[in-house]
């Protein structure tokens, strides 16, 4: 298997580094019912590792708690080298996490630029008094901001929607504005809970380069749970297997389409 | 122009002052279930609250005196001091801000998910305790609220007007001190809408109000800006307070006044800044206007029940207010 | 000799025109952009500076004099100082439509031996490295946008920004090489070379030289007395001459500010937010806003909507013959500044025309309650008749002497004269030098005197002097009869009509005239949509009994109309069938200007053309079509086909 200290380099020569998140043994349990059992895997940096799996596999509560949704009963999570105390979700989006939802949680009410710019919000660092006089520091620090935002309205090509609000816009335009706040916060691992879900095909293609285009212009370690197994596979550079609750198979694209397990459970092969 | 003009006139500027307070205590409530989906039933008892803790610090009497005289049978009920009014008002926000700290850590926190009518309860309880906290922490006894705003008719404006009718019209007769709320409110409610347009606070309280989970995931904590918009409800309470405590002194009927506050929420729609305003406005001009045409002829006094009628009115029409998100169950 | 010094204040090419404009409008803004949602702004000395340091970039990387350099992609500042780069160091630009597909892109590419090719983006990148093999002379690839291209081989590849940087680097080395190949430049030096879309065969190059360019440039800008502050929104095709002579042309003789959309969906907010005072638009975009400030107004509250109409009735009245500056009642004209006020002022800004003083539109026939309906509300829209190998200019209308059925005057310094079968010929500055690598089509074009013939038919009209436009001259046919067959003339009447898109007219050496018509999916889905009538696709909708209908009694009216005119009265339309897909570049079935291609379209529903003819009531047929990533399909229809009543023919009651 791979060396914990260094990196790897995949297939189209992109350099992966180090671990930057690392799940050891996480153990999730709703009243007696076990949602994740005993799972280990790393996230390294620079990389889109996936986390697949059929419905119910439990892929969704993984997700929930590396973003500090859920609080594991058993196991550690390890962040950029240290043990993660018990935090909760903004303190882990604080921490450079940032994360879309399978059912989309934007802010409906507010038009697209001020849904990205809640993204900036804990990269702002001025008090409200400053802000309150509008002097030197917060106007540049609102200035700066604002430009982030608009690089990334730009990248995600979103811009003739910049000023509409929310809630009337389509699903898929949804989904990257979701993507775009996301984005804004620079975040050091990116969580993307069903980014193709409810998607027609062309849509699934925008959103696939999307993502591709983001690790590769900006570098960031996506973590993404999708259940389509074939956009999965193009995408991602390492997989994660589920399986009700547990892994069943962990390595590359190649390595776990021929893994006999994952193929099992694809198929539907009763479990006994 | 003919006196009945002239009179009316007169009723309806006196309306839009009367407008301009009720809006102002309608405001605390909108501010909160905007942002946490509760009605706050103690709205009326916090403006109380505050108004009698202001006019305390100023006259630095010592705070649950009455306590501390049973228990140690001591007989302190003064510091001997009097503080200034702004530095009294400052210290109050203080006070409001501890407040609404207590209020998320002792019970909202508890009760995150419940059902809006469980909240809704809590509030009520808070009101009670509230109400008999002030009594004890300040004494029970009616107060005079002075912090310097001018009072009584304008003689400027009344001199100014007077020309305008037949002889037995002597002009407009205008609180002082209903302009200077005017203006107070027109300052709070540009000063709100700033902080919620253009402050990084302001931003993430707006973006709670929409969406809890999405709020949290690009890192806002919810307690913080529950305890904000607590403080800010308390300060607008206080603000409210001021007011109407300078109007008609501090005393218990004032927390009475959330009770109209209510036809103007369900006027302006409980979601809506604007909504309360113009709400306030509507059923101040209303029952004042009202006293004065149908009044006579009903035997007065409709001013009691005048803006419930109307808000009931609204129920059937338009339920979710003129301004209101409109009211959708999704099955 | 003399004529050449006066006619350009002796500068000569456009690169001579930017080092004038660099000192004398220094400061004033020569172009903006809107990115990152913030108008970006370049004066006419920085963009100068810009163009040098590409300049000197391009002849580092091995530029030589007399290449071809093609340049794509949407309007951009960066891409308009490539074409002035490309001709200071001697090179000929040579713009391509963005939207052509990679066979397309690699004809016109080989056929030119384009050395070097400046993309915007990604998309453009991937279309001409599929196509790479095919061209020998293709050595380098330049690209702006560096978004998804990071793991290319960059062997042949070049950001745009880093060979402006190399440029600076190397100034010292290379800026003398610079000057003297721009001083090399004169009134008969190439200045770009343009591929028409051509409704028939090939794409051809037409090769335009800086005499041609500058005069016709200078002509246009005095006729319309243009200057330094004017403004313009360049969102038009950069592979157009029209686009060229406006953005390029006209910007550098008179040195107005060139301004470009942040991206093609966000035009609309742009052009309000820019407000041009000098506007082009095809007839089809005036259309579309028309159609959608219609739309908005049905859903509009009633007094909003009744302002709306009762302002616009008493416009129509008089709103022309005030922007014509003739004689009108005192009290209409105060009604009209009221409706100015009212309507018209918040009109023309949510529209974007706020500003505009002079505005163009050409290319098709507009439909006259389109052209009324701005030019009521004050803009001053004109039409003008030109091609690529006029350097756009043959006939303007004059202020004032603006109708929607002529095409004006001859612009200046331009002659025309008409053959015997109606075809019109011109002769001016701007007449073209020839088709690149194609003297054969030179020599049928251009005669040795000079004059060009513009494959239209027409007319002059008595009294006024303007021309008329009938149809291209080798679609003006024969029917059985020996009548005229003009199938444009009756097109164009058809599409004024809101719901019809497109319509295609046959006739010739028939005795009868029968048509093919494409709705519009807004306006009709619009108006199915208010009628509660579902429908899930645009051929579902095509067919609908209804739809029918409604398009029957257009047909039917028109007969009417065409019916009048004595020469033309036998191209009524007699049968018509309303196709199951729209017409589409894609197919082939037009050009990537949206003119159809007749030939194409005959032979492609041939079936469907018999059936019209043999009497049948419905036509099953196959058609195969190319989705956008170039797949291909086919899908399959039964068409009704529809008798239309035919009005009595006129020569007869003239006869009688």
């Amino acid at each position: 298997m791979l060396d914990a200290s260094e990196g790897y380099t995949t297939e189209d020569g992109r350099k992966i580094g180090g671990v930057v998140m690392e799940m050891k043994n996480i153990t999730l349990r709703f009243g007696g019912v076990v949602a994740i059992k005993d799972i280990s895997f790393d996230i390294r940096e620079g990389e889109i590792r996936a986390i697949i799996g059929p419905n119910g596999a439990g892929k969704s509560s993984m997700l929930n708690v590396i973003s500090g949704f859920y609080i594991p009963s058993e196991g550690e999570v390890w962040f950029h080298g240290s043990k993660r105390p018990q935090m909760r979700p903004y303190e882990v989006a604080r921490q450079g996490i940032a994360r879309t939802f399978q059912n989309i949680a934007l802010f409906e009410g507010m038009s697209v630029l001020d849904n990205v710019m809640t993204g900036r919000l804990t990269n702002m660092k001025s008090g409200l008094i400053s802000q309150a006089l509008w002097k030197g520091k917060a106007e540049a620090e609102e200035v700066a901001n604002r430009e982030i935002a608009e690089k990334i309205i730009d990248f995600l090509e979103i811009q003739h929607i910049r000023k509409t609000p929310v809630a009337r816009l389509p699903y898929g335009l949804k989904k990257r504005v979701e993507l775009a706040r996301a984005l804004a916060a620079e975040p050091k691992l990116l969580l993307l809970d069903e980014p193709m879900a409810g998607m027609n095909v062309e849509e699934k293609e925008d959103m696939s380069r999307f993502i591709l285009d983001v690790n590769d212009e900006f570098g960031t370690t996506i973590a993404l749970i999708e259940h389509d197994m074939g956009v999965v596979m193009d995408l991602s550079d390492r997989v994660v297997v589920m399986d009700y609750g547990k892994k069943i198979g962990d390595g590359t694209p190649d390595e776990v389409r021929n893994n006999q397990d994952v193929i099992d459970a694809y198929l539907g092969v009763a479990h006994d | 122009m003919s006196d009945q003009f002239l009179f009316a006139t007169e009723v309806f500027i006196n309306g839009l002052m009367a407008g301009v307070l009720y809006a102002l205590v309608a405001l605390g409530f909108v501010l909160i279930y905007k942002a946490s989906g509760i009605f706050n039933y103690a709205q009326g008892v916090m403006a109380l609250f505050a108004a009698m803790t202001l006019v305390g610090i100023m006259e630095g009497q010592v705070p649950f005196s009455h306590i501390i005289n049973a228990i140690f049978g001591t007989e302190v009920h003064h510091f001997g001091w009097h503080v200034p009014a702004l530095l009294a008002i400052l210290l109050t926000v203080g006070v409001m801000v501890v407040f609404a700290w207590l209020v998320q850590r002792v019970v909202m926190r508890h009760l995150v998910g419940q059902e809006p009518i469980i909240l809704f309860m809590a509030t009520i309880g808070l009101a009670y305790f509230l109400e008999g906290f002030s009594d004890l922490m300040w004494g029970s006894e009616i107060k005079t609220l002075d912090i310097g705003l001018p009072q009584g008719g304008s003689f400027l404006i009344e001199d100014m007007t007077a020309g305008l009718g037949s002889d037995n019209f002597y002009g407009f007769f205008i609180d002082n001190l209903d302009i200077v709320a005017t203006g107070i409110a027109v300052l709070l409610v540009m000063a709100l809408v700033a902080f919620s347009q253009y402050t990084k606070q302001g931003r993430a309280m707006r973006a709670v109000a929409d969406d809890h989970q999405a709020a949290l995931s690009v890192g806002i904590s919810l307690n913080f800006i529950w305890v904000m918009v607590w403080s800010v409800a308390g300060f607008v309470a206080l603000v409210a307070g001021i007011v109407w405590g300078t109007k008609s002194g501090v005393q218990f009927s004032l927390s009475l006044i959330a009770l109209k506050a209510l036809p103007v929420l369900m006027l302006g729609g409980f979601t809506s800044i604007p909504g309360a305003i113009v709400g306030g406005l509507i059923i101040g001009v209303g029952e004042k206007l009202f006293e004065f045409a149908i009044g006579p002829m009903v035997g007065g006094a409709t001013e009691n029940w005048f803006a419930y009628v109307l808000a009931l009115l609204f129920l059937v029409f338009r339920p979710q207010g003129l301004f209101g998100d409109k009211i959708i169950e999704r099955v | 000799m003399a004529q050449m010094q006066s006619g350009a204040a002796g500068k000569l090419s456009l690169p001579a025109l930017l080092q004038r404009n660099a000192t004398q409008f220094g400061d004033s803004p020569a172009y903006r952009e809107k990115e990152f949602g913030i108008w970006q702004c370049w004066s006419w000395a920085e963009a100068e500076k810009e163009i040098e340091a590409l300049a000197l970039g391009l002849i580092n990387l091995g530029v030589n004099e007399g290449d071809f350099i093609a340049i794509i992609g949407h309007n951009r500042p960066y891409l308009y100082w490539a074409m002035v780069a490309a001709q200071s160091v001697g090179a000929i630009p040579v713009p391509l439509y963005q939207d052509a597909n990679a066979e397309e892109m690699a004809y016109v590419l080989s056929h030119c031996g384009a050395r070097f090719v400046i993309v915007a983006d990604q998309e453009q990148v991937d279309k001409v490295i599929e196509v790479q093999d095919q061209l020998h002379q293709f050595e380098h690839l330049i690209y702006l946008d560096p978004r998804g291209l990071r793991k290319y081989d960059h062997h042949q590849l070049h950001e745009y920004s880093h060979v402006q940087a190399q440029g600076r680097a190397a100034y010292d080395e290379w800026i003398t090489d610079l000057k003297t190949r721009r001083e090399k430049l004169n009134y008969d030096s190439t200045c770009v070379m343009l591929y028409t879309s051509g409704t028939t065969g090939k794409p051809k190059g037409v090769v335009l030289s800086n005499r041609n360019i500058i005069e016709s440039a200078k002509n246009a800008s005095e006729f319309d007395k243009l200057g330094v502050d004017d403004e313009i929104l360049a969102y038009l095709p950069m592979a157009w001459v029209g686009d060229f002579i406006f953005s390029i042309g006209q910007a550098y003789w008179t040195g107005f500010c060139v301004n470009c959309p942040e991206s093609a969906d966000t035009m609309m907010t742009d052009l309000r937010e820019i407000g041009p005072t000098y506007y082009f638009a095809p007839p089809r975009v005036f259309e579309t806003q028309l159609t959608s400030v219609m739309i908005r107004m049905e859903d509009a509250g009633n007094f909003k909507k009744k302002m709306f109409h009762y302002f616009m009735d008493h416009a129509k009245k008089v709103g022309p013959d005030i922007l014509d500056g003739k004689p009108v009642g005192f009290m209409d004209k105060l009604k009209y500044k009221v409706g100015d006020l009212c309507v018209y002022g918040p009109l023309k800004d949510t529209l974007g025309f706020g500003n505009v003083r002079v505005g163009y539109t050409a290319g098709e026939a507009i439909g006259p309650e389109i052209f009324e309906f701005y030019r009521s509300l004050g803009i001053n829209l004109k039409q003008l008749y030109g091609q690529t190998e006029a350097t756009v200019f043959i006939t303007v209308q004059p202020d004032g002497e603006v109708r929607a059925d002529t095409v004006g005057v001859p612009a200046p310094d331009v002659e025309i004269k008409i053959a015997d079968n109606g075809e019109i010929f011109y002769r001016s500055p701007g007449t073209f030098v020839e088709y690149y690598k194609n003297p054969e089509s030179t020599a049928d074009t251009k005669d040795p005197e000079g004059w060009v013939a513009t494959g239209d038919a027409g007319f002059f009209e008595e009294g006024s002097g303007h021309l008329r436009i009938i149809d291209r001259a080798k679609d003006v046919g024969k029917m059985a009869d020996g009548s005229m067959f003009a199938p444009k003339f009756v097109e164009n009447k058809l599409k004024f009509y809101p719901d019809i898109l497109e319509a295609v007219l046959f006739g010739n050496d028939k005795d009868r005239c029968v048509a093919f018509i494409n709705i519009d999916l807004t306006a009709v889905g619009n108006w199915a949509e208010r009628n509660n009538i579902a429908y899930a696709s645009y051929q579902e909708l095509a067919g609908h009994p209804k739809v029918l209908a409604s398009i029957q009694e257009h047909v039917e009216t028109v007969n009417a109309s065409v019916a009048q005119d004595p020469m033309l009265s036998g191209c009524q339309v007699h049968r018509f069938v309303v196709l199951h897909k729209e017409l589409d570049a894609d197919d082939g079935e037009m050009t990537r200007t949206r003119k159809v291609r007749r030939r194409i379209v005959e032979e492609k529903f041939s079936d469907i053309i018999g059936a019209l003819y043999d009497g049948s009531l419905q036509i099953s047929t196959v058609t195969e079509v190319t989705y956008e990533d170039g797949r291909k399909g086919s899908i399959s229809a039964t068409l009704d086909i529809r008798d239309a009543a035919v009005a009595s023919i006129a020569t007869k009651l003239a006869a009688e």
